[in-house]
């Protein structure tokens, strides 16, 4: 079925259907909505399962919402490379998008951004000097893109990490807080990312009250960043009781 | 959102606890040492746990977490099959589940000795214990035991090998024997070695035989005594049918 030399490929494309829709926010402050109906400091709800992918060492698979992530992690096992000795373990983290993942299509790819923010994430929680001279390979793959993906990413990371039986100091939490004009919107959705003034991740460890990543984008005020905080903190305990069940749930299913 | 600490050191004893849970407070054990075994770290005055799995206690003062995993970090006097990889002058490299392969020296046998050297091809397996676990170093497997007589190690001939937890393949070497394997024992005849690395192998005069035993104890994990049982007793029925 090739086409012929002189010829152009047949290409095809989505037809795009105009749809009338209405704004996402409104003019006024007050009357702003976000587009699921939640509340502006109402987090979506979660689910988290443990054990997702029998061939790996412990997995994870998370879902926030429409955001929808699975996480293997596989190892400690002899790197692959020839690398000089090393008595602190090493730590590979690999983010990446399935093909339907978002509207867009064929956007499956590694998100060497993201792969990055994960392995800085991880890194301050597990204990590398367990296991010297091996490495713990994290592989994250967004199933379906809604919104807060790095922060769902990470979460599942943790509890995928806790699953597999790496040695931890705690479980680490993300949240994010999206700054839209006056208001402070936690765990924004694709759309509300989309138009954001400025982007507010924290990942901690809600036992040891320590922090480990914190990134911040855009425009921001002290105000705005105290109170994203105190937000991100309160969330994160809330997280971290969730995922507290979770792992709690699968050891003593196995434990019976 | 601080950490919970727990006010007696028995409060979360048999209980499962995760990663940052404050497990004993020593600022109130005083003047007692206690041993810490796998999974837990000091902090401090605070005992917290590395990992998930249910915090375990034994007289006079150890504390330990007892949890089941896919992968199986060495430690020695470990029972272990393991699975020739390669073959080398002076030593075999073995995978045993863990984090790297393990050597096995040419002279680790009964009698070991240069003229007797044990000849073993890529994919044997072997019942073996782990000798040293130095960080940094692949773990080294004798097929003797301490004494330096071969006593149940060495080559596992024919019958079946499958993967099960960490925490199954402890469950079926504790005592007293793990009801499913009693249930099994008083109606079928079959040998069995399991590994604590997660492996477990099975040989019976019968393939079917092989199968049921296979497939009962990695269908026991998550069942009670009595389940597994009852699980015995219908598996036995389908084959007296």
């Amino acid at each position: 079925m090739a086409a012929k030399p002189g010829a152009a490929t047949p290409t095809y494309s989505p037809k795009i259907v105009g749809r009338s829709r209405l704004p996402i926010f409104k003019d006024s402050d007050l009357d702003w909505s976000r587009p699921d109906g939640r509340g502006f400091h109402q987090c979506r709800p979660a689910l988290l399962q443990t054990g997702a992918v029998s061939s790996a060492s412990g997995s994870a698979y998370a879902e926030f919402g429409n955001t929808k992530v699975i996480v293997s992690v596989f190892g400690p096992r002899e790197s692959k490379k020839a690398m000089v000795y090393s008595d602190v373990g090493r730590l590979n983290c690999n983010v990446s998008y399935t093909n339907f993942a978002s509207p867009t299509l064929g956007q499956g790819t590694d998100h060497k951004e993201y792969s990055s923010m994960l392995h800085k994430a991880l890194e301050g929680v597990i204990m590398m000097e367990t296991f010297p001279k091996t490495t713990v390979d994290v592989f994250a793959l967004v199933l379906e893109s809604g919104g807060s993906d790095l922060s769902v990413l990470i979460s599942c990371a943790s509890l995928a990490l806790a699953d597999a039986g790496i040695m931890m100091y705690d479980l680490i939490t993300a949240v994010s807080v999206s700054c839209i004009g006056k208001s402070l919107m936690i765990d924004p959705v694709t759309e509300e990312e989309g138009c954001e003034d400025g982007s507010f991740m924290m990942t901690c460890m809600p036992s040891r009250y320590e922090i480990t990543q914190l990134t911040i984008t855009g425009e921001w005020t002290t105000p705005n960043i105290n109170e994203a905080m105190q937000l991100c903190l309160d969330a994160s305990s809330k997280l971290g009781e969730i995922m507290r069940d979770c792992l709690k749930q699968s050891a003593s299913a196995s434990d019976e | 959102m601080a950490a919970k600490v727990s006010v007696s050191p028995t409060s979360l004893l048999n209980q499962i606890v995760v990663p940052g849970d404050v497990v004993l407070d020593l600022s109130n054990m005083n003047n007692q040492t206690i041993k810490l075994g796998s999974g837990l770290l000091q902090d401090n005055d605070a005992i917290s746990a590395m990992r998930a799995g249910k915090l375990s206690y034994s007289k006079p003062n150890k504390y330990w977490l007892e949890s089941s995993h896919k992968r199986y970090i060495p430690r020695p006097d470990d029972h272990v099959l393991g699975i020739v990889v390669d073959s080398r002058a002076d030593n075999f490299w073995v995978d045993i589940k863990g984090p790297q392969l393990a050597l096995l020296p040419v002279l680790a046998f009964e009698g070991g000795t240069r003229r007797n050297i044990p000849k073993f091809e890529v994919g044997t397996l072997l019942y073996l214990r782990v000798v040293k676990t130095n960080i940094g170093m692949n773990p080294e497997l004798s097929c003797t035991e301490a004494s330096g007589k071969a006593a149940l190690f060495g080559p596992l001939r024919d019958g079946f090998m499958f993967e099960t937890s960490t925490g199954l393949s402890r469950m079926l070497l504790n005592s007293p024997t793990r009801p499913v394997i009693e249930a099994l024992g008083k109606k079928l005849s079959f040998e069995i070695a399991v590994g604590l690395n997660g492996r477990v192998w099975v040989n019976a005069t019968a393939p079917r035989i092989v199968i049921i035993v296979a497939n009962a104890i990695m269908n026991s994990e998550s069942l009670s005594g009595t389940q597994q049982r009852i699980m015995v007793e219908k598996l036995l029925a389908i084959i007296s049918d």
